[in-house]
């Protein structure tokens, strides 16, 4: 007897690429942002940004090894990203019973593993390309960037943003790919293992998950 | 996603009983408890402490067929597959995740049809016929290359677009997730699929290659996942949706519910900060200052969005109204 996954199959598929997120368009955007680190300053900007240094990351994956990913990825991640306002997010009501060390010390799991995630995912590069497709206002004044990630000899991958103003700049705050918003899904996991395990339990994992990606 | 408390129809009930047997059956892993709280997540209002998500009442039985089904992975499906993929060339392997994949193209087509896609239901007929003769009984995509991109559609998918509501979330014995509505949908889809009524080694195969499909996902998903059970049922669910509006680009009422919690939570840490006499000037985020006046304001908000969406709609049917009055009056 041979379990038959069929339905969870096909989106699987991309699950890989959940993280395996995004590229960029312009090369010389791409060097310019490396040289500059000027503040981006429209939404897309900020995304685009993001993805050229994703791309350039997975180029000279294999060179850089974990960590050099990670300390390269680190910086572009923090800026592009409201890390800080997702972790608490992602634990909802639970958030507010925790006390200010555990939120911190969420938080600090959280920017971590993160970024290990993507310096896991992000290890090669196979001719992928990252094609903004539209931009869409939010009722809440928020901006969702539409994009699409292209591989080679496989179906496409769409990857929403979704964007909020911090201050003078744009965040990332939820990425969703091919509708599977990753937010939503932290979410439903974290606040589950709150309630059924507790917080010890929950920062247990998480740094279980980020001492894997590192091996 | 309200639906489950009335949704629980004799069909769903009857389903839960002949799940809850096979599992019995098969499993040996169902325990006393596992009626019990089955039972009782029918009964417990949503909100209760025991039910954590409305739309998996079951979890706790759900749970156990869950890892009652990855210990079948583990020790049966995993190795077998593994094997399958070390002793097929990739190019095998790719010819008979084609072949497959072409057999329930017949099913895509119908249910292109069903649900009124019939240009779609034009390009996958192409599909079909292009990838079975030129593409050799389907083992190669010939046409991909060509431009006819390979399309999802199931009779799960045909039942979400007719209306029917989604339902519970379900762990099935060897099967896997799916919801009251994927059962149906199951099933037809099984008897659409030219590969139910060939000879038992094709079906095998057939598995073969399904779980050696499944094998990066899976591995993903131990990776990333803190709880599994959880991280599964979250990203099908949201994916299935996906697949019933063929990922239209707007933003769906889940992803912008969470968004506003965003703000929300601006708006909260705003009156507290206000709360908080005569401290140094908090971190405020200019955006947040527009409305920090609480609950009400925030359901006057949502339901003027909701107005506005129903205002627009109304206002493009004015619209093509006119145009046909226009167009009798000339």
């Amino acid at each position: 007897m041979i379990i038959k996954i069929e339905k969870i199959q096909h989106l699987m598929g991309f699950f890989l690429i959940l993280f395996t997120v995004s590229l960029v368009q312009a090369e010389e955007q791409k060097t310019r942002m490396v040289t500059e680190q000027a503040m981006p300053e429209t939404a897309r900007q900020v995304v685009e940004q993001f993805q050229s240094v994703l791309l350039d990351v997975m180029k000279q994956g294999q060179a850089l090894g974990f960590q050099g990913r990670f300390d390269k990825l680190a910086p572009a991640i923090t800026q592009s990203h409201d890390l800080t306002k997702i972790a608490r997010i992602a634990v909802g009501r639970e958030w507010k019973k925790l006390a200010d060390d555990q939120q911190q010390e969420l938080v600090d799991q959280f920017i971590k593993m993160s970024i290990s995630a993507y310096a896991y995912n992000f290890k090669a590069y196979d001719n992928e390309l990252f094609e903004f497709v539209s931009q869409e206002e939010t009722a809440r004044g928020g901006i969702i960037i539409h994009s699409i990630f292209k591989i080679p000899d496989d179906k496409d991958v769409k990857f929403d943003y979704m964007m909020k103003k911090k201050g003078d700049s744009w965040k990332i705050i939820n990425v969703i790919a091919n509708g599977v918003s990753d937010l939503a899904l932290r979410r439903s996991e974290y606040t589950s293992m709150l309630k059924r395990q507790g917080f010890e339990a929950l920062i247990a994992k998480i740094i279980e998950k980020t001492e894997n990606y590192a091996k | 996603m309200r639906l489950n408390q009335e949704n629980l129809t004799m069909k769903t009930r009857f389903l839960l009983a002949f799940v809850l047997f096979s599992s019995l059956l098969l499993g040996g892993c169902a325990s006393k408890d596992v009626v019990d709280s089955s039972a009782e997540g029918a009964v417990i209002e949503p909100g209760a402490e025991l039910v954590e998500d409305e739309r998996d009442p079951y979890e706790s039985f759900n749970r156990k067929v869950y890892s009652f089904n990855n210990q079948v992975d583990t020790y049966v499906a995993k190795p077998v597959s593994d094997a399958y993929l070390w002793v097929t060339p990739t190019l095998v392997q790719t010819g008979i995740a084609n072949f497959f994949s072409n057999l329930k193209e017949i099913n895509v087509v119908i249910n292109d049809t069903l649900q009124g896609k019939f240009k779609q239901g034009a390009e996958d007929t192409g599909r079909f016929a292009v990838n079975s003769t030129i593409g050799l009984l389907g083992i190669f995509d010939v046409a991909t290359e060509l431009g006819l991109e390979k399309n999802e559609e199931d009779f799960a998918q045909t039942l979400a677009v007719w209306g029917v509501p989604q339902g519970s979330y379900l762990v099935l014995p060897f099967i896997g997730p799916t919801t009251s509505r994927g059962i149906p949908g199951s099933v037809f889809d099984t008897a659409a699929n030219p590969t139910t009524y060939v000879g038992f080694p094709v079906q095998l195969v057939s598995m073969l290659n399904t779980r050696a499909n499944a094998e990066g996902a899976l591995n993903f998903i131990d990776e990333a996942a803190l709880d599994p059970y959880v991280f599964t049922r979250e990203s099908f669910l949201q994916h299935r949706k996906f697949l019933i509006t063929d990922g239209e680009s707007e933003a769906t009422d889940d992803a912008l519910d969470l968004e506003s919690e965003f703000y929300e939570d601006d708006e909260l840490l705003e009156t507290e900060s206000e709360n908080v006499i005569e401290t140094t000037t908090q971190k405020t985020e200019p955006e947040s200052k527009k409305n920090s006046d609480d609950v009400e304001e925030l359901n006057a908000v949502s339901d003027y969005e909701q107005s506005k969406a129903e205002l627009e709609k109304a206002t493009l049917e004015y619209r093509a109204v006119s145009k046909e009055l226009e167009a009798v009056q000339q």
